[in-house]
């Protein structure tokens, strides 16, 4: 009996260090990427990919923060390489993970670096396919807050592209931000970011 | 069991013990020309052990790994570096990191290639140019005249590239052919690409020395891919100054269907605008197309199907008759293609299409005698093709293709002569070419296509080949070389029985600079021309005697430019193309300058958004220096020039709301008189003088005003994009 819990026992404390070194890993990545260092960030969470292989989480934060990255920049090539990166991640996580509606506002935030930096050429072929993408994702998650809100936002976009009224989306940005406070998913380091700006947005909308 | 319990806690602890125990990784990360590579992500394999490099290169962090481990060295443009070693020997490693084949920054075999569509890298113009260019009216031929290499020929409407006739142009869809590519339309009017712009998403546009898996064509091909996916269910109501038009896309599971009806009478503009003619049947052109798509898991199958129907007569002057002749024409035309792409085991990738097309023409012709003919042209291509990359270094084409032509033609006159002629061409091909990058920088395609030309009975290779090189980040030079044969017209085959294919060579040298929303080019090249028809007599007719000993060449420098950085919400680009060209064809007297080419031609297309007007205006500015033509009271054999043509274009899109657009083209609103040429009568006169009429557009200026509507589920669609 005494050997089963010992072995139990070592089992457990091994395992236990395997998950630590998990968190240990995710955490050091958001505290780089907390410090403006998002390259160092990136790594961190490739590395972790590279051994967590049936998990999606550390590569939805590799697209992520590079999506993030990529409204910033101006260069084409840059960008490409930059979001070359992006791709093989998503890709990669969306095998891991199907129709995974988190995974789907990344695809299209995606589309939207790319329309952000050069409307003329991507606007056209890309914004009928992101908003096809957002649809989707609502149908399989309607109270997911990112997907309501991250729609609500390119609605907004092209609402104001098209110097149309935004208003009408206010409300979806308002059942947003009820939903970040009600959303519950239990697996750790779930995308829980979206509230400040979803609130950012709300503000100026009484304006 | 006490001490196997305490064995355990001492083995355990012994375990952790050693899992603290740390070792230290470091180095320099560098390329092949010894600068440090920062931002290099570096760890050992299976781990979460790892750093990135910092700003010189270098890195370190401590493992508690021990014994033999693999070390990876990765960066985004460069081959992952692996090292497998004892851990203690992993410090101070110098790590040379090699850049990676790669098609985003690496060479590209563009020479003669102008590319449009999302999927190409330098894009000279975007799926949206071929649309939004004004004085192109939607026609994408007529957005294609605005590049170098290109000669406008007023009064024909069709390619004229590079000193080639315009057949000397095919176009393909979806690696098709297609036979029929152009509108019928009267004398003296410019022609339209048969085929709407609204179906096509990529565009390649080659002015010469290109792949061998495009033949029957001396100087150029255009290349059309339909779209794949269209990306949501959506109904187009357009009603313009000259018809209306129709639209619907459907999808369901993995089909869609997409069907497009169109109906235009110039009947309401004559009344209002009239032009030179006199119109009995005012122009008049019905027509429809479908495209159905199927998705497969591995491949995607596309039949797209056109029909259209075209009437109308119209009364046109003619030096030789002192009244105005007349001319009627109906055409109907039928074409469909269908298509597989899809991948196969390996890698491989299988393209297959077909294409059949049914022409019918008749004409009733009417000047001092009355003229009847009936041309019908059955005509199909099919094509399997298979690619296949192997590695980032070597990519793979190959395939078979074979073209049969039938034409027909019944001539009648009221003199009582009739006579039927036939032509049956038959021409399996076979080709196969390969692309290989030597480095980023350097890259080679090498082709070569064989073919069987059963109407002279002969065996034709074709090598093609280009060779491409990097000369620093923004730029390259390429070189190219090939050989090209076409079958002979169908206008010269039904009299003459047997003649030998049309040859072509293309030597090309070419510089392009490509940076952020700037693209420069330049291209010299030299084509030569053997084995042209010549034929005797006024005309190519049933009693004319034919050879192929006609000859010429072709000689030029393009240039384009294009930037929509410098200025805000501006879009420009200049195309230049000076040319030398002079052939002996046809029934020349000599080697001369053939009249459909121009020493100098010049575009510039601007396009301006101004979003408090939700407006895009378009400008678009043409020249083309003088062309040749015959003074038969001169000795000299076509020595005459004509003077320069001048147009502009000017378009309007306004954004009424999401859905509906607002679109006004105005083509030369400064009424420039242009001249196409000249027509000297037959005969002299009594005083010996052959007398001439001066040939001018049928209209100088025209107006169009359309008013767009897209009703989609997103209500966010619009048509901007077919404009």
């Amino acid at each position: 009996m005494k050997q089963v819990i010992a072995f139990l026992a070592l089992f457990i404390s091994m395992s236990s260090i395997a998950q630590s070194t998990y968190e240990k890993g995710m955490n050091k990545g958001f505290k780089l990427w907390g410090e403006g260092k998002s390259l160092e960030a990136s790594n961190v969470f490739e590395r972790i990919s590279n051994v967590e292989k049936e998990n999606w989480i550390p590569l939805y934060y590799v697209a992520q923060i590079n999506i993030l990255d990529g409204f910033t920049i101006k260069e084409k090539t840059e960008l490409e390489l930059k979001l070359e990166k992006v791709k093989t991640a998503l890709d990669k996580a969306k095998a891991l993970s199907p129709n995974n509606p988190e995974l789907m506002v990344l695809e299209a935030l995606y589309n939207t670096v790319w329309i952000a930096f050069d409307g003329a050429t991507y606007g056209m072929t890309l914004g009928a396919p992101t908003t096809e993408i957002y649809k989707k994702a609502l149908e399989l998650a309607p109270d997911n807050p990112r997907v309501v809100y991250c729609y609500a936002e390119w609605n907004m976009g092209m609402a104001s592209y098209f110097g149309k009224d935004t208003t009408p989306y206010c409300q979806e940005v308002k059942k947003a931000i009820e939903l970040f406070s009600t959303f519950k998913n239990e697996t750790p380091f779930y995308p829980s970011w979206g509230k400040d700006r979803a609130e950012q947005i709300y503000n100026s909308c009484n304006k | 069991m006490k001490l196997l319990f305490t064995l355990l806690i001492v083995l355990f602890s012994f375990i952790t013990g050693l899992l603290h125990a740390q070792t230290t990784v470091s180095g320099v990360v560098l390329d092949s020309k010894k600068n440090p590579i920062p931002g290099a992500n570096i760890y050992l394999d299976g781990t979460y052990d790892g750093t990135t490099s910092t700003m010189d290169g270098t890195f370190s962090f401590t493992t508690e790994e021990t014994g033999t481990q693999k070390l990876l060295v990765s960066y985004i443009a460069f081959v992952t570096y692996e090292y497998v070693a004892e851990v203690s020997q992993m410090n101070k490693l110098t790590i040379i990191l090699k850049e990676e084949i790669n098609t985003l920054t690496g060479v590209t075999l563009t020479a003669g290639t102008f590319e449009a569509g999302d999927n190409a890298k330098v894009t000279a113009l975007k799926p949206l140019d071929i649309v939004t260019t004004a004085g192109a009216v939607g026609d994408v031929v007529g957005a294609l005249q605005t590049l170098p290499g290109t000669s406008t020929v007023s009064e024909d409407g069709r390619l004229f590239v590079r000193g080639g006739e315009a057949d000397e142009t095919q176009i393909f869809i979806d690696g098709v052919r297609v036979f029929t590519p152009y509108n019928a339309s009267p004398n003296n009017s410019p022609t339209r690409g048969r085929y709407s712009p609204f179906l096509f998403n990529g565009t390649t546009f080659s002015t010469g020395g290109y792949s061998a898996e495009y033949g029957e064509a001396l100087s150029s091909v255009l290349l059309l891919s339909t779209i794949n996916e269209p990306d949501q269910e959506r109904t187009d109501i357009s009603i313009m100054s000259l018809g209306a038009g129709l639209g619907n896309t459907q999808i369901f599971g993995k089909n869609s269907v997409s069907v497009n009806l169109g109906y235009m009478n110039l009947r309401p503009y004559l009344e209002l605008f009239p032009d030179r003619n006199e119109w009995d049947k005012p122009y008049q052109i019905g027509s429809g197309e479908a495209v159905y798509r199927h998705k497969f898991t591995n491949g995607l199958l596309k039949f797209y199907s056109a029909f259209d129907y075209t009437n109308f007569a119209v009364k046109q002057r003619d030096i030789n008759y002192e009244n105005r002749t007349s001319f009627e024409l109906t055409n109907q035309n039928f074409y469909n293609n269908i298509s597989y792409k899809g991948s196969l085991k390996n890698d491989w990738i299988l393209s297959t299409g077909a294409g059949l097309s049914y022409s019918k023409n008749k004409y009733d012709i009417y000047t001092d005698m009355a003229e009847g003919i009936d041309q019908q042209n059955i005509s199909y291509h099919l094509k399997v093709d298979l690619k296949k990359r192997f590695n980032k270094h070597l990519k793979l084409n190959t395939g078979v293709e074979y073209f049969s032509s039938n034409y027909d033609q019944d001539y009648e006159n009221d003199n009582n002569i009739a006579y039927a002629t036939k032509v049956t061409k038959e021409l399996p091909v076979t080709f196969a070419e390969t692309d290989i990058f030597f480095t980023n920088n350097l890259a080679l395609k090498a082709g070569i296509r064989g073919s069987y030309d059963s109407v002279s009975d002969r065996f034709l290779l074709a090598p093609r080949t280009s060779l491409a090189y990097k000369t620093g980040t923004n730029s390259q030079v390429s070189l190219a070389y090939g050989d090209f044969y076409q079958t002979v017209s169908d206008n010269y085959l039904q009299y003459a029985g047997s003649l030998k294919p049309q040859r072509a060579q293309h030597y090309i040298a070419n510089y392009q600079y490509v940076k952020g929303g700037q693209i420069f080019r330049s291209e010299l090249y030299y084509k030569n021309y053997a084995d042209l028809v010549k034929y005797s007599g006024d005309e190519a007719a049933f009693n004319s005697t034919y050879n192929n000993n006609g000859y010429g060449y072709a000689s030029g420098l393009d240039i384009f430019w294009r930037d929509e950085k410098t200025f805000k919400n501006m879009d420009y680009w200049v195309s230049y193309s000076y040319m030398d060209t002079k052939r002996d064809y046809r029934n020349y007297e000599a080697e001369v300058m053939p009249s459909f080419a121009a020493d100098h031609n010049f575009s510039l297309v601007t396009k301006y958004w101004i979003e408090s007007l939700k407006s895009q205006f378009g400008f678009t500015y043409s020249f083309t220096s003088g062309r040749p033509y015959d003074d038969p009271n001169s000795n000299q054999f076509m020595a005459g020039k004509t003077k320069s043509y001048n147009n502009l274009g000017l378009n309007w899109s306004y954004l009424i709301d999401q859905q509906k657009i607002l679109f006004i083209s105005f083509t030369n609103p400064l009424g420039f008189k242009n001249v196409s040429g000249y027509q000297y009568a037959d005969a002299p006169n009594s005083n010996g003088i052959y007398e001439r009429m001066t040939v001018r557009p049928n209209a100088d200026s025209f107006v169009f005003i359309g008013f767009f509507w897209t009703i989609s589920n997103d209500k966010k669609t619009n048509q901007l994009d077919n404009l």
